[in-house]
């Protein structure tokens, strides 16, 4: 399987995140045949970004804890970026977090909506020992 | 992320460089709210011609300040927008929340029209 992975571990703070993004990008250039790629980096910076910024602010919200971050790219055969983030914090229910009402300037509720958007497949599990986030770009 | 700033008239401009996210959006709130407390009206543009990243907390604190100023008799527009960023204001349709320009010089001419 043509199968890289690159894995990160990060201090669960805002100040890290911006790391994702140099990652992401270094990732990306060695990717041939991708249409508008600074496009498409920006948009899975702010995908990337969007999930741990959520991970910060709700299962870290009352612990510190680390991000564990792997990105790999794959053909098998669709080429795609697959981002595997755990945590071991609170756990999270995403059924719960209804997307903003676009009609209206909303203040809250943009991050789970840009990463739906974004990206082709965004799933979350939980156990009793880790959080687990799979997003998933075809390429 | 820099913060620096300029008048115009009775018009601040709020000129951003770097980041504007999760990490830096309290430096930029901030700002915004000492501008919203001493100016009456608020008329405030923000430049974000040299901001190369804005997430969805960037957002949140834009379109609060926004509402804010608008709540004063004042608003807050923004001009220079990188397309990566403009289309990320087009997918959450804060496109058309609020008043967005090309060019700096836009805004300040739309706000003195």
């Amino acid at each position: 399987m043509d199968q890289t992975v690159i894995r990160l571990d990060l201090p669960a703070e805002h100040k890290h995140l911006n790391v994702i993004g140099a990652c992401l990008n270094a990732i990306l250039e060695r990717v041939d045949q991708v249409t508008d790629k600074e496009m498409l980096a920006y948009n899975l910076e702010l995908a990337l970004h969007e999930t741990c910024t959520n991970i910060v602010e709700h299962a870290y919200s009352e612990q510190q804890g680390r991000i564990r971050v792997a990105m790999s790219v794959i053909c098998n055969p669709q080429r795609q970026l697959i981002v595997d983030l755990h945590d071991t914090g609170s756990s999270f229910n995403p059924t719960e977090a209804d997307d903003p009402d676009l009609d209206g300037a909303q203040v809250h509720g943009y991050g789970l909506f840009l990463m739906r958007q974004l990206l082709d497949e965004v799933v979350y599990r939980s156990s009793d020992t880790s959080n687990h986030w799979r997003l998933v770009k075809n390429i | 992320m820099e913060i620096k700033s300029h008048e115009a008239g009775d018009i601040i401009v709020m000129e951003l460089e770097g980041r504007f996210d999760a990490y830096s959006a309290p430096k930029a709130n901030e700002w915004l709210e000492e501008v919203m407390t001493n100016r009456k009206p608020p008329n405030v543009i923000v430049n974000l011609e040299n901001v190369v990243f804005v997430d969805s907390t960037a957002l949140a604190t834009l379109v609060q300040a926004m509402k804010r100023c608008r709540q004063l008799d004042g608003d807050l527009r923004l001009s220079n927008l990188k397309q990566p960023v403009r289309m990320i204001f087009e997918l959450t349709r804060l496109d058309r929340a609020f008043e967005i320009f090309n060019l700096e010089e836009e805004a300040v001419g739309a706000f003195t029209a």
